[in-house]
């Protein structure tokens, strides 16, 4: 077995849903006709336009169903999530000439955060809103930042790391009232949980195709009837002259039977598929000492498990995970190209003998309790493992004689 | 995922020496939980040969930090002190089938591991044996003789390649400034060693080589050719490397002079700054290059 190229097909055992997901068969099934039959263009005025148009015009419907949107025209098809924020935050900006700040949180995701430093070094005033241990935000503390200066209030649905999730509903009353425009980065939340956006005064959403068993290379912006807005890509009347570029038909079509099975598992998510990941944490938590949940438990997607692994570094874990074939993901440095661990773990001030080896574990509806279970059979003896290399790990070992220095996992010394 | 070479995967899933050895009479600690990795060396020195008998570590940090603990416990078992402490960086990533560039900050905890083992072996803390200067990178507590040191042995140019050997500058990047003056000072004594910096275009001296009166003698070198090496078939490429070489060098008394040919070996002699401490060793490996590049089977020999 080739450990370094293992896929589902081949045995994989996949934990890492919030970075992506396996592509439905139905999606593949439903998508492929319009890669060979139906290749017209939408814009058409013949026979071959007008099959491609009625099939936009049913996801845009599907997709508007699962987010509760109340009109299909509501729908922007864009190509990525972070297309999408990048348009919500610039629109907000241009369409109010007299408003120059913005106000998200410090945990966003990079689509918004760096984007938000961009625009800050362009002359936007940033408020990022901290955040508590536990990765909450306080709603009185949003509130006391708008100002008549706000252009736009940013505040993700669902963390991609903890899977918090988020009072947005709330929040977006609290923005409306203060005149000031709401958007929602909701890629973690749309499929997991339920999203009804005709319910609350929310202006704008972003999610994306690829985390709800869609390809890569589709995303959504969702903007409500009223909502003044400017495109961020011009070039072409597509999307009511709202997103210029010739649709991406095929992957359209996919997302739209995505967002409808989507809706169709919502139920299951929330209980078979969240029943698998609170048996993977207790079952952590029981066998491994000095680890402990990342995130708020009582507000978390059904599918997300964030835990920090105390005196062990997330890369080392992740490898040898690979060994067996289980694929999760790390907030640790080491792990990216960045050599700090992820802003979400530093905004939660995480201790530093667990800011190294932190460790998401992420489900879909393909995760069978066969994998949970594999997994809880291998990862204990791999924390074991490399604790028993870590000299942070002092459990039944002997001392040495000639050290002069100590391995304090709370000492905050920084050694060469 | 990070493409790390079979070898790296193999010193990571089975590390070699993992152990405590509570009788180690050396201890190198370096790294820290806050950075993200942290490595024990423990060593078993005999005082009377001074060979590393037994070594062994214990590794906090990722698959590489952990492989490289492992290779460099393997690289210098057996060896004496003096002998291991001639391993650079390089030759542990070498050792593992190189390192991706990000990590090569791994092989570099390991070797400084070494050097505070040996500190300790004399009865003195890493700190007090190994000055780090001014403070840098105030993120990692990198300090500037360590980003010196990678610069010159592994011939960086970029920050983005500093923070890859030492990580400074991986954090706030407030420091890449310093880094690049850094950078820049450490070329200024390599270029003088005759290391050419990659992409930089050297101004030309050739005026104030002339008015100058030590410039080297072609009589003299031609001369100290002549007894010894007549016979040689290399004769004529080694002296054409000469010429051009000694050229090349700073206009203040250096001089490479040579001596004898012995088959492919080609003796010689240093005089001048070019042939004291550290700017010797830099000299010959350079030279080293350059005859390799006129013929790959001659080396070169100081005498």
């Amino acid at each position: 077995m080739d450990s370094r190229n293992l896929g589902e097909g081949l045995g994989g055992i996949y934990l890492d849903n919030n970075a992506t997901t396996r592509i439905a068969p139905e999606v593949v099934e439903e998508m492929m006709p319009y890669f060979t039959t139906y290749y017209g263009n939408a814009s058409s005025q013949h026979g071959f336009g007008l099959p491609v148009e009625k099939a936009i015009t049913k996801a845009r419907e599907q997709v508007a169903d699962l987010i509760g949107a109340a009109y299909p025209d509501e729908i922007i098809f864009t190509s990525c999530a972070s297309e999408s924020d990048n348009t919500a935050l610039w629109t907000a900006l241009w369409t109010q000439k007299n408003k120059n700040e913005i106000v998200t949180t410090k945990v966003e995701h990079p689509a918004i955060i760096d984007t938000s430093t961009f625009l800050s070094n362009h002359g936007v005033t940033m408020h990022y809103l901290d955040v508590s241990r536990e990765g909450d935000i306080d709603p009185a503390k949003f509130e006391a930042l708008l100002n008549e200066r706000t252009a736009l209030a940013s505040i993700m649905w669902a963390n991609n790391e903890t899977g918090n999730i988020y009072p947005v509903p709330k929040l977006a009353e609290i923005a409306a009232a203060h005149q000031v425009l709401f958007h929602t980065d909701a890629v973690q939340a749309v499929g997991k949980i339920p999203v009804s956006v005709k319910d609350s005064p929310i202006n704008m959403l972003s999610f994306s195709g690829h985390k709800l068993h869609a390809p890569k290379g589709i995303g959504v912006l969702y903007v409500r009837r009223g909502t003044r807005f400017i495109p961020y890509l011009h070039g072409g009347h597509q999307e009511r002259g709202r997103r210029a570029g010739t649709e991406n038909v095929p992957y359209i079509v996919g997302l739209g039977v995505a967002c409808e099975l989507a809706k169709a598992h919502l139920d299951e998510l929330n209980t078979r598929v969240r029943a698998l990941r609170d048996k993977l944490e207790q079952g952590i938590l029981a066998r491994v000492p000095e680890c402990m949940v990342m995130g708020d438990e009582g507000h978390r997607t059904p599918n997300t498990l964030n835990i920090a692994f105390k005196f062990v570094e997330g890369e080392a874990i992740l490898l040898m995970l690979n060994e067996y074939g289980i694929a999760a993901s790390s907030g640790s440095a080491c792990s990216s190209e960045s050599l700090e661990p992820s802003h979400v773990m530093q905004a939660m001030e995480i201790p530093f003998s667990a800011a190294h080896g932190t460790i998401r574990f992420s489900l879909s509806r393909y995760t069978t309790e066969d994998e949970i279970d594999k997994t809880l059979e291998v990862l204990p003896g791999i924390i074991a493992r490399l604790r028993e290399l870590s000299p942070y790990w002092n459990q039944n070992k002997p001392a040495i004689a000639q050290a002069d220095h100590v391995f304090d996992p709370d000492s905050q010394e920084v050694r060469a | 995922m990070w493409d790390y070479s079979d070898k790296v995967k193999d010193h990571f899933l089975h590390p070699r020496n993992a152990r405590v050895m509570p009788d180690a009479n050396a201890v190198g600690d370096v790294g820290s939980i806050i950075c993200g990795d942290a490595l024990r060396l423990m060593l078993k020195i005999n005082p009377v040969t001074n060979v590393i008998e037994d070594a062994s570590f214990q590794t906090y940090g990722c698959g590489s930090a952990i492989a490289s603990s492992s290779a460099l416990t393997e690289m210098i078992k057996g060896k004496t002190v003096e002998e291991a402490q001639k391993i650079t960086n390089q030759d542990i990533a070498d050792y593992l089938d190189g390192l991706p560039p990000e990590k090569m900050h791994c092989s570099v905890m390991g070797r400084e591991a070494l050097d505070a083992a040996v500190a300790n072996y004399h009865g003195k803390s890493y700190e007090q044996a190994h000055d780090d200067g001014e403070i840098v990178c105030h993120c990692f507590g990198v300090g500037i003789n360590k980003i010196k040191k990678a610069v010159w042995e592994n011939h960086l140019t970029t920050v983005e390649e500093v923070t890859n050997y030492t990580k400074a500058g991986g954090g706030c990047q407030s420091c890449h400034m310093r880094i690049e003056e850094i950078i820049d000072e450490v070329w200024v004594d390599l270029e003088k060693c005759g290391v050419p910096r990659p992409g930089f275009v050297p101004t030309p001296l050739e005026g104030i080589k002339i008015a100058t009166s030590t410039a080297p003698a072609p009589a003299s070198t031609a001369a100290a050719v002549a007894g010894q090496s007549s016979a040689s078939p290399y004769e004529a490429k080694v002296k054409a490397v000469l010429q051009a070489f000694n050229d090349g060098l700073p206009a203040d008394g250096s001089e490479v002079t040579l001596s004898g040919i012995d088959g492919t070996v080609v003796q010689v002699k240093l005089s001048g700054p070019a042939g004291e401490g550290m700017m010797a060793e830099m000299t010959l490996t350079f030279l080293d290059k350059k005859l390799k590049e006129a013929d790959g089977t001659l080396s070169v020999k100081r005498v």
